[in-house]
């Protein structure tokens, strides 16, 4: 009898074993409705993207559209495109050149004005000198069977691109940084009067400070901005610091409360991404070590909500329809983790390297698509669903569907 | 002798459509079609398997073996599965199998910067040098990767055979592993793939210049790539396109079309691509066998992509004829193919490794050996004949079964070296 009950232990020990290996070596492939939207492939007949034109800048949903600015390489052109959550498909694109000549990438994430029209910035090529050309506003209207029409608004400050914008709640205003001085602007999208404003730009010792850490602009604008219930424009400066804008009397206010860091790392403080809960609560990504953080606009009180993973970076936040807030922490040059975060209880929950199934014509049986380097995270606005884009040199969609039970 | 159980003969009913006249064609094969005619000239003198001595904790090779015509010597990389590798080599005209010492110490590594093993390919370049890269290649390279007690990055080696000295000719990407890589024997340009995210990269040692080309593959990152006659380098997409490194131009060229495959090929086999290749130079054809087990004939050319001729299966099983795992391949001096199926759990006859011999002219297919895993679970290696006709493959076994009834973890491995000469005797 006593060999068979120790039979049973061992059986049960070397079973457990076995589960433990393969779960280790298991990516993270969930039931139900995942799946990935193959964009981009090299030389095809299929309506797909070409190679190193196609990693993913500025992402948003509008119904049933998938909306996407990308970057190219130095040299090569963007696109916009739009794919559908339920054809699982690319439905069109559109060159950026032959709206805008010469621009680089769709940098700055959308922006919505009235009727769902969009808007961006971009960044330019550079120059045969060296220098970079002028970036642009664009204006993308998309219509009900994906159609894309694109409007240049011209280049707000001659001489620099565009980074970051947000758009305020009636539709009617864009705020946006420059790249790569960092200057702040307003854009009036009626009248396409354009204030521009240097408060922001880092002083002579800010810039001796980045250039003793060998930090570029794009390590420390405000890749992100978001305005807040009661209008301000809520963004980053270099160095952890917190600014907002009150579009009010068009003053800066620099927070007292920090961003979150690690000891020493203050020259690496960057919001890399901004979503507003439904109770007005802002939520922030920081670039430098990769911390969520909450922001009450109400105190301007910071509190630092942890990190989800040990990588640096926090790529995109959105709330799904669980009421939970998702995101994507860590990236190059080690690989992005799906988590989501939850003020009830759970906290942080890794789901790691997601891995979802494509299906496509050639590849019917479907093939398994595994994120790396995931850039942008937005959610549908039903929040049913996780839309994330991937910042590769032949980049897709993966689409995780936010499970309600 | 090793376990050879019996040899057998198949031979399909429809010949195979010459694969010399390179016409592309989807290839009819009857099931089940055999006889007993064949090569009845390979015997168990044909083969021999040949220990690697002084590293009593070695466990497995990976396709860590190659041929320098230069120094007439096999070069093969022979891992711990942890942390240590053993760089050897064979050399052919005293039959001496010699271990030269492990790559850690020759190469300076610290710690920090353990490797798990060579997975790599071992090719001579420009003045016999001898080129491969390293892998990580155990749980804490995939998961631990950017923690401390992970893994840094796979290094790009040369072994100079005439000084004796590893060079250590730098890493890759950051925390990958250099899964594969391979030489342009005219100018010593490497190419490496990565794992695990799948990019192409291209690095010239003679100027430094590193080029990461970009992600080419979907959840799982195919194990091969290879280089053509005139220096082009091959690796395939997730859909099993050919993808190439013109060299002329400087960049990728992707074919239109994947590679054949079995039309209820599941898609983990047909993202994993390539498994192994071998050259028929005075032909100018490069046959390939993929993970979805289809034999193919390849016709590069100089620029743009070449033919791609379908031989058909690698084992003719009664269905999932995409099912045969097939990590190695040989092109042998009589014109003829040799392949072992089997390995990671994956053998069309239970607890069977079986050694093919295939005739790409006539389509005809032999089972010349078989062996019991504990003799020989996995054969990996790609393209390794000396100049005497000898093939070489990397060969590992199951650590013996105690006979007491105490399963034996398919975790525990040994690995040896294969010989085999299809036309006569070898020595070990």
């Amino acid at each position: 009898m006593k060999k068979y009950t120790l039979a049973l232990i061992v059986i049960f020990i070397f079973t457990g074993w076995l589960q433990s290996i393969s779960a280790q070596y298991s990516f993270w492939q969930p039931e139900g409705e995942s799946f990935a939207i193959e964009v981009s492939l090299e030389n095809t007949d299929l309506k797909r993207l070409p190679i190193y034109r196609n990693a993913v800048q500025s992402l948003t949903v509008t119904g049933d559209h998938i909306i996407v600015g990308t970057s190219a390489n130095e040299g090569l052109t963007p696109f916009i495109y739009v794919a559908s959550l339920s054809q699982r498909e690319l439905l069109s694109y559109a060159d950026l050149n032959e709206t805008v000549r010469g621009q680089r990438s769709i940098q700055s994430d959308f922006c919505r004005g009235r009727n769902d029209v969009l808007f961006a910035g971009t960044i330019a090529n550079k120059d045969k000198n060296g220098t970079r050309g002028d970036g642009h506003l664009i204006q993308i209207n998309v219509d009900s069977e994906g159609g894309i029409a694109l409007r240049d608004l011209g280049s707000p400050v001659p001489g620099e691109g565009i980074f970051s914008v947000t758009c305020d709640a009636d539709g009617t205003t864009i705020f946006g940084i420059t790249y790569p001085t960092g200057m702040f602007f307003t854009y009036d999208i009626a009248t396409g009067q354009t204030q521009v404003y240097e408060d922001l730009v880092p002083d002579e010792s800010q810039l001796r400070t980045f250039r003793n850490y060998v930090q570029v602009p794009d390590m420390y604008l405000s890749r992100a901005l978001i305005e807040d219930d009661q209008g301000m424009i809520y963004g980053s400066t270099g160095l952890n610091d917190i600014f907002y804008f009150n579009p009010n009397d068009n003053n800066f206010t620099i927070l007292d409360d920090k961003l979150p860091e690690v000891w020493g790392r203050t020259s690496l403080g960057q919001v890399q991404s901004w979503v507003k809960s439904p109770d007005g609560i802002l939520y922030g990504g920081n670039f430098g070590d990769g911390q969520l953080f909450e922001l009450n606009p109400a105190t301007n009180r910071v509190k630092n909500l942890g990190k989800p993973v040990l990588m640096h970076q926090l790529r995109g936040l959105a709330f799904g329809r669980d009421g939970k807030l998702y995101g994507v922490a860590g990236g190059p040059p080690g690989y992005g983790h799906l988590f989501s975060y939850s003020k009830n209880g759970e906290g942080f929950h890794i789901y790691g390297n997601p891995q979802f199934q494509m299906v496509a014509p050639g590849i019917e049986q479907g093939i398994r698509w595994r994120a790396f380097n995931m850039s942008r995270l937005v959610s549908s606005p039903d929040g049913k669903y996780i839309v994330i884009g991937e910042d590769e040199s032949l980049s897709q969609l993966l689409i995780f569907a936010v499970d309600m039970e | 002798m090793y376990g050879i159980m019996f040899k057998i003969k198949i031979q399909f009913t429809f010949m195979l459509m010459a694969v010399l006249f390179a016409v592309p064609v989807e290839v009819a094969i009857s099931q089940g079609s055999t006889n007993s005619t064949g090569n009845p000239d390979i015997t168990e003198n044909n083969i021999t398997f040949i220990d690697y001595p002084g590293f009593p904790e070695q466990h497995s090779t990976w396709n860590s073996i190659g041929y320098s015509p230069t120094h007439h010597k096999v070069f093969i990389g022979v891992s711990d599965h942890q942390k240590s590798n053993a760089l050897y080599d064979y050399d052919v005209a005293s039959r001496t199998m010699k271990k030269i010492g492990f790559i850690e110490d020759l190469a300076n590594l610290r710690d920090h910067q353990w490797q798990g093993k060579v997975h790599s390919k071992f090719v001579e370049g420009p003045n016999g040098k001898v080129y491969f890269s390293m892998d990580g290649g155990v749980l804490r390279s995939v998961h631990l990767r950017d923690h401390p007690h992970g893994y840094r990055g796979g290094f790009f080696m040369k072994w100079d055979p005439a000084t004796n000295k590893l060079t250590n000719l730098g890493m890759g990407l950051e925390y990958d592993t250099v899964k594969d890589m391979d030489v342009d024997p005219e100018t010593g340009v490497m190419y490496g793939v990565s794992f695990p995210q799948v990019h192409f990269m291209v690095y010239d040692p003679s100027t430094n210049d590193f080029r990461d080309l970009g992600r080419l593959g979907g959840g799982h990152v195919p194990r091969v790539n290879f280089t053509d006659q005139w220096g082009n380098n091959y690796y395939v997409d997730w859909r099993q396109r050919l993808v190439k490194y013109e060299k002329s131009l400087g960049e990728l060229v992707f074919a239109k079309e994947s590679l054949p495959a079995f039309d209820d090929t599941p898609g983990t086999h047909i993202i994993t691509g390539i498994t192994a290749y071998a050259k028929d130079r005075e032909n100018g054809i490069i046959y390939l066998v993929t993970y979805g087990a289809k034999l193919l004939a390849f016709h590069p050319k100089e620029t743009g992509i070449g033919e791609i001729i379908d031989l058909g299966p690698v084992y003719e099983l009664e269905e999932e004829l995409w099912r045969p795992y097939v990590p190695n391949l040989a092109f042998g001096q009589n014109g003829k193919l040799y392949y072992f199926i089997g390995g990671h759990g994956n053998f069309v006859k239970d607890d069977t490794t079986i050694f093919m011999e295939m005739d790409p002219a006539t389509g005809e297919r032999n089972i010349i050996y078989e062996f019991h895993i504990s003799d020989m679970v996995e054969a990996t290696g790609s393209d390794v004949q000396d100049h005497e006709g000898n093939l070489y493959f990397a060969g590992r076994k199951r650590a013996q079964d105690a006979g007491d009834g105490t399963d034996v973890q398919t975790s525990e491995s040994s690995a040896f070296m294969i010989k085999f000469n299809p036309e006569k005797e070898v020595q070990p």
